[in-house]
C-alpha cells in the first residue's frame, strides 16, 4: 500500500540559501548557484563532502548544467540527478531530495536550483496537434481568462486584483533576495502597461536569474552536523500532481491546486487555519485570490476582502507570499519552489530579518507548473 | 481567386458556416478538438477509436480577454480572446472577431464561428474568428 512521507523517517531542513533574483546579467549560472550552495552550506554547517546527492532543478539552462557547477565545490562523487517540471522544477527537486532522505538511502541531500532566461521551445509545440489560438494566448492572457472568471462569479474589481501586488511588492521591499524592491500603490499598479484584461505588468512576475538551494537531513544527518534542533524544520508532507479532466468553470489551475494543497494538508494533518506562513504560485495576481480560496484560507469570494482587511499580511492571520512572492521576489523557474523553502524556513525559524511574521510555525509552499503540474509541502517548526 | 483557409486541418468551411475538425471516442464519447488519434483525455482509446468528425463551431463563452500586448507580428492590438464551451464538449481558446471590446461581452454568451480576413495576412486567407450570435 501506498504511504505519505509521514510513514517514513523524519526529514528536516538543515540549511538554505540564495543568490538573490535579479535580471539577466553576464554573471555565468555557475556563479549564482555556487553562491546558493555556499549560503546553504554555511547555514547548515555542513561541508560540501557531507553531501551524499544532489537534484538539480532548471528549465531553460540546457541539458546537464549540474556538474559543471558542482564540481568548484570538490568533485566528491555525489549522485547528480537533474529536474525539469517547468515552473514546479525547484519543488519536485525538493520533492526528491525529501524523498531520497525519508527512504534511508541519504541522510545529507541537496536540491539546488538555478536558471538564467532563456528562449526554449514548448515540448507541447512539438506534439504533433495543431492549436487553434497559436501564440496569441501568453501567459498574461490565460491568467487574465482566469481573472475574467472570477470577477464574473464574485464580483471582483480591477482594485481587488492590484491590491495583491501591492501586497505583495511591499513585502518584496524588505527582501534582500528579491527581485523587485519598490511599493507601489495600487493606483500606480493600475496605470502601468495593460498586458490583457484587467492584468497590468506590476501584476506578472519577472522572469529573471537567480539561484536556491535547501539542504535536507535525516536525524542522523542533523547529529551529524552538530546542529542546532531548535533550528530544523520539518517536512511533514510532500504531494505532486498534475491536471485532470474537471468539470468545473474555475479553471484547471484552481482545481489542481485544490486537490494537491488538500493531499498535502492531509499527508500533514494539518488544518489550512493552522497555516501561518504560506508561499503560493502568483504569478501573476488573480491565482492568489483564487488558490487561497481553493486552499481553504478563506471562503470562496471572500479573498478580496480579506486581502483589504490585511488577513494576509505579514503579521496577519496568515501571511501570504512574505518574501514578496512570484511578483515581487521573481520567477527564475528552476530556484522558484526551492525559494519558497528558504523562505518559509527562515520565517519558521524566526530568522526572517525585516519581514519576520510572528509566531510563524507552520508553513506550506506551492507551485504550478505548465502542463499543468502542481506540487505542495507542507514545513513545521520542530520544537 | 477563391480564398484560402488559414489552417484547414483545424477548421474548414461547412454548408452552414465553420467547422471543427473533431475526433469523437468510440469507447467513452468525448470529443477531442483538435483531430487526434494519440488517445482520448477521457479514457485512453487511441487509434481507430479516435473517430473523425466534424463539430460546430457553436457554444458558450466562459471567460474572455481583450489582449493589449501581443509579440507576434500575425494580429493587431488589441485583440480579444475568448474561451468558449462548444456545444459537442470541447473547451477551446479562439481569437473573436475584431473589434469586440469589453462592452460587448459577457460571460454565457452564445457564441459562434465565423470566417474572417486578418488585416495582417494576405487578402485571399480566412481564419476563424468567433462572435457572439446575431452580431
Amino acid at each position: 500500500m501506498a504511504r505519505a512521507l509521514s510513514a517514513f523517517r523524519p526529514v528536516f531542513v538543515a540549511g538554505v540559501g540564495l543568490h538573490p533574483y535579479q535580471k539577466y546579467s553576464m554573471t555565468p549560472y555557475v556563479a549564482l548557484g555556487l553562491t546558493a550552495v555556499r549560503e546553504a552550506l554555511a547555514d547548515a554547517g555542513a561541508r560540501w563532502g557531507d553531501v551524499e546527492s544532489a537534484y538539480v532543478a532548471s528549465a531553460l539552462l540546457g541539458m546537464a548544467p549540474g556538474r559543471p557547477m558542482l564540481r568548484h565545490l570538490g568533485a566528491s562523487g555525489l549522485s547528480i540527478t537533474h529536474v525539469e517540471n517547468a515552473s514546479a522544477s525547484g519543488s519536485s527537486a525538493f520533492r526528491l531530495a525529501a524523498l531520497e532522505v525519508a527512504s534511508g538511502q541519504s541522510d545529507l541531500v541537496i536540491a539546488i536550483g538555478v536558471d538564467k532566461p532563456a528562449m526554449v521551445e514548448l515540448a507541447a509545440r512539438q506534439a504533433g496537434l495543431d492549436i487553434l489560438e497559436r501564440d496569441r494566448v501568453a501567459a498574461f492572457t490565460h491568467f487574465a481568462l482566469l481573472a475574467q472568471r472570477y470577477a464574473d462569479a464574485h464580483g471582483a474589481t480591477p482594485e481587488d486584483f492590484a491590491r495583491v501586488a501591492a501586497k505583495n511588492l511591499a513585502n518584496g521591499a524588505r527582501n534582500p533576495y528579491a527581485q523587485r524592491r519598490e511599493t507601489r500603490s495600487v493606483a500606480d499598479i493600475l496605470a502601468a502597461t495593460k498586458l490583457a484584461g484587467f492584468l497590468t505588468s506590476p501584476q506578472s512576475c519577472p522572469i529573471g536569474e537567480g539561484a536556491a538551494a535547501v539542504i535536507v537531513a535525516s536525524e542522523d544527518g542533523l547529529k551529524r552536523l552538530k546542529f542546532d534542533r531548535a533550528r530544523a524544520v520539518r517536512v511533514l508532507s510532500s504531494a505532486s500532481r498534475s491536471e485532470r479532466l474537471y468539470d468545473d468553470d474555475g479553471g484547471f489551475d484552481a482545481a489542481l491546486t485544490e486537490e494537491t494543497v488538500r493531499a498535502a494538508l492531509h499527508d500533514a494533518d494539518v488544518q489550512p487555519s493552522a497555516l501561518d506562513i504560506v508561499e503560493l504560485h502568483d504569478a501573476f495576481s488573480v491565482e492568489e485570490l483564487l488558490y487561497v480560496e481553493r486552499m481553504g484560507l478563506c471562503d470562496p469570494g471572500d479573498a478580496p476582502r480579506r486581502l483589504k482587511a490585511g488577513h494576509f499580511d505579514i503579521g496577519g492571520e496568515v501571511a501570504v507570499s512574505a518574501s514578496g512572492g512570484l511578483i515581487a521576489m521573481g520567477h527564475p523557474l528552476g530556484p522558484t519552489g526551492l525559494g519558497q523553502v528558504a523562505e518559509i524556513t527562515r520565517q519558521l525559524r524566526g530568522e526572517a530579518a525585516g519581514r519576520q511574521h510572528p509566531g510563524a510555525k507552520t508553513g506550506l509552499a506551492h507551485m504550478v507548473g505548465l502542463g499543468a503540474v502542481c506540487v505542495a509541502h507542507v514545513l513545521q517548526r520542530d520544537t | 481567386m477563391a480564398a484560402r483557409i488559414e489552417h484547414p486541418t483545424l477548421y474548414v468551411e461547412g454548408p452552414d458556416g465553420p467547422v471543427l475538425l473533431a475526433a469523437r471516442c468510440a469507447a467513452c464519447g468525448r470529443a477531442s478538438f483538435p483531430r487526434q488519434s494519440f488517445g482520448c483525455e477521457g479514457c485512453g482509446a487511441h487509434g481507430d477509436a479516435m473517430a473523425p468528425v466534424e463539430i460546430a463551431a457553436r457554444g458558450a463563452l466562459i471567460s474572455f480577454a481583450i489582449v493589449r500586448k501581443h509579440m507576434g507580428g500575425d494580429i493587431e492590438t488589441p485583440f480579444a480572446i475568448g474561451e468558449v464551451r462548444l456545444n459537442d464538449g470541447p473547451v477551446i481558446r479562439c481569437t473573436l472577431a475584431d473589434g469586440l471590446e469589453e462592452a460587448a461581452l459577457r460571460t454565457g454568451q452564445k457564441v459562434v464561428g465565423l470566417l474572417a480576413h486578418n488585416a495582417k495576412s494576405s487578402a485571399d486567407v480566412l481564419e476563424l474568428r468567433f462572435a457572439p450570435e446575431g452580431r
